[in-house]
């Protein structure tokens, strides 16, 4: 007997809903045939959305045991060897706002994606005449991304839409502005950059959960880290957020080669990271930092050589 | 059992979360464990400076991954961060990037060839359960343990490869092997935040207040993380998190060593708990 437990709401009352299922009932099901087996044969006010059934529309995302899935190709076998349990709870994708059910409203989200210009403004040596075609080598630099099915998963688990989502766009925007920053065709990558930093580029937490979850092995978390690098090149260094980066490399490359976690605070936030100074008088008192590591730690053996190979290899990005 | 390793520390463990470091050193001999460091090891890029520039990034970590093959060891860390970047360096270059990447470190006269795996303090233990409870000499009966497993040890799973970042179990066999309960808490597997601290530092306080909630509602005695940088996070910030949400809950928070260290009899002066700004004497 497998229980699925479905958190529900019917516009104006959240409630959980256990429905029963015989085993042979779950076996070699989807989650999706196994919604859609719930509400043909024990409720049908049960709602969700699905289109495809076959991974392709992204339209059928929800939650098990907390985690997104694409209920189409998420085999309930395989949950219950996951979790070593027949009982799970669906729910709506998190970081959206619910509307009935399982049913979740994209509007905002879409909203967010307009803001990046996903369609490609192309540059001014194409034509509608002569076309705007594209060669195999870059197609398939941005193919991974142009995979993306807009299912949600990787919004809904996001550790930083769920902590605040005024200052951060879905995981999912990032890719696309990314996609189409990167299109051999575009004219101006700052085009989806700038609203890409305007609407929290910075702000990712790396938890890794929009690469974990996404359904066709999208890493938005590279993406983001694809588009920063993108926007610091083209010049907007400005900031906390490429402080904080540029402070890292800094460490690595130009300096000891290890991370000065004594100059981090300084080199991110400069003077104003006197508000800080609690917290630096804490670590202080603790023992936890040697404020004489201001003044740089010892370089490590062989960093020389890394320099050089690292020169190697920038020398080689040129050419 | 392997019992030598090419031991990364990563920056955090010779700088602010050098109790760690202690704890780990004061450890491994008592489960006969041999962490020899590598020489010259470089910071891994702590999930950050790919931002700036991924092939100095790469070619960091080869070297690092290099370094550990002259020494003819499998690599340990006990910063998740490292493991994700070094093991992600690993996957990209063992999937084609190697004869490219190694032109570069030709010019300092390396090479990577792909024979050193990466693990972490974590995943030993959790594979040497039972040797680790062989060696328990004060079992933390009674100690509640709200275990919180970091996002890098777990995330993405295709890059760590361990087990279930969904439903993961290792860190429980550990804490179990100890003597001690864990607890079920609801952001177990959530993310402190550490990487954002300075960017978003509004949300990532949020986000440590709430672990730090869900722990002591949970009934923990303490958090214990295999993570420094969580440790840090929700160690060091703790009481500024919970000023703004005006949580009153406090909660030690461990390094995995330290727990471990408890458990095998290591004082705690020898694991560095006067070092943790949340009172974690009281643990011991």
């Amino acid at each position: 007997m497998a229980t699925i437990i479905i958190d529900r709401f019917d516009g104006k009352n959240r409630f959980e809903q256990s429905y029963k299922l015989d085993a042979a009932d779950v076996a070699g099901k989807t989650v999706l045939n196994t919604l859609l087996f719930i509400k043909q044969t024990q409720d049908p006010t049960l709602n969700f959305t699905a289109s495809c059934r076959c991974a392709i529309c992204g339209a059928c995302a929800v939650r098990v045991n907390g985690h997104a899935v694409l209920a189409c190709d998420t085999k309930m076998d395989d949950l219950i060897q996951t979790y070593g349990s027949d009982t799970f709870r669906i729910a709506p994708l998190a970081n959206f706002k619910v509307i009935s059910d399982l049913v979740v409203d994209w509007e905002p989200a879409m909203e967010n994606l307009r803001k990046i210009h996903p369609g490609m403004v192309a540059k001014s040596e194409f034509s509608m005449k002569e076309g705007c075609r594209q060669n195999q080598k870059d197609f398939d630099r941005i193919i991974k991304q142009w995979d993306c099915i807009l299912c949600g998963a990787c919004a809904s688990e996001c550790n930083k839409l769920s902590a605040d989502n005024r200052d951060y766009m879905e995981p999912f925007v990032f890719t696309h502005a990314w996609r189409a920053a990167n299109d051999s065709r575009s004219k101006d990558p700052l085009l989806h950059g700038k609203p890409a930093v305007a609407g929290g580029l910075w702000n990712c937490v790396h938890c890794q959960e929009c690469a974990n979850r996404c359904p066709k092995g999208i890493s938005a978390a590279d993406d983001i880290a694809g588009l920063r690098g993108m926007v610091m090149a083209k010049g907007m260094t400005e900031g906390v957020g490429p402080a904080h980066a540029k402070s890292f490399y800094t460490d690595l490359v130009e300096d000891s080669g290890r991370l000065n976690e004594v100059r981090l605070a300084l080199r991110t936030e400069g003077i104003s990271t006197i508000a800080r100074a609690g917290m630096a008088v804490t670590l202080l008192r603790q023992g936890k930092m040697n404020p004489l590591e201001a003044f740089g730690g010892e370089t490590i053996e062989g960093h020389d050589a890394l320099v050089k190979m690292i020169q190697a290899a920038h020398a080689a990005e040129k050419e | 059992m392997q019992t030598e390793f090419a031991f990364f520390p990563g920056c955090v463990l010779t700088q602010a979360a050098k109790e760690s470091k202690m704890a780990l050193e004061a450890v491994a001999p008592k489960l006969g464990i041999t962490l020899k460091e590598i020489p010259g090891w470089s910071c891994c890029g702590a999930s950050q400076a790919q931002d700036v520039d991924p092939v100095a990034t790469l070619v960091a970590n080869a070297r690092n991954l290099a370094l550990a093959e002259k020494m003819g060891l499998p690599v340990l860390t006990s910063c998740s961060t490292c493991l994700l970047m070094l093991r992600r360096a690993k996957a990209e270059l063992d999937g084609g990037k190697k004869d490219r990447i190694n032109t570069f470190l030709a010019k300092g006269n390396m090479s990577y060839a792909g024979t050193s795996e990466v693990t972490s303090l974590l995943w030993v233990l959790a594979q040497n359960a039972q040797m680790l409870k062989s060696k328990v000499v004060r079992p933390l009966a009674g100690l509640k343990v709200a275990a919180f497993y970091g996002c890098h040890s777990l995330r993405p799973e295709h890059a760590l490869g361990f087990e279930s970042a969904v439903n993961p179990s290792s860190f429980e066999t550990v804490v179990a092997a100890l003597g001690a309960q864990t607890v079920p808490f609801t952001k177990r597997l959530d993310c402190c935040g550490f990487h954002a601290v300075y960017p978003a530092e509004k949300s990532v306080m949020r986000m440590t207040g709430q672990i730090v909630d869900s722990a002591a509602a949970s009934g923990a005695t303490c958090l214990v993380t295999p993570c420094p940088l969580c440790q840090m996070q929700l160690d060091i910030y703790q009481e500024a998190a919970q000023d703004i949400s005006s949580s009153k809950a406090r909660m030690p928070v461990l390094h995995l060593s330290q727990l471990v260290g408890l458990a095998l009899g290591v004082p705690a002066k020898a694991l560095g708990l006067d070092y943790n700004v949340v009172d974690a004497t009281k643990v011991a």
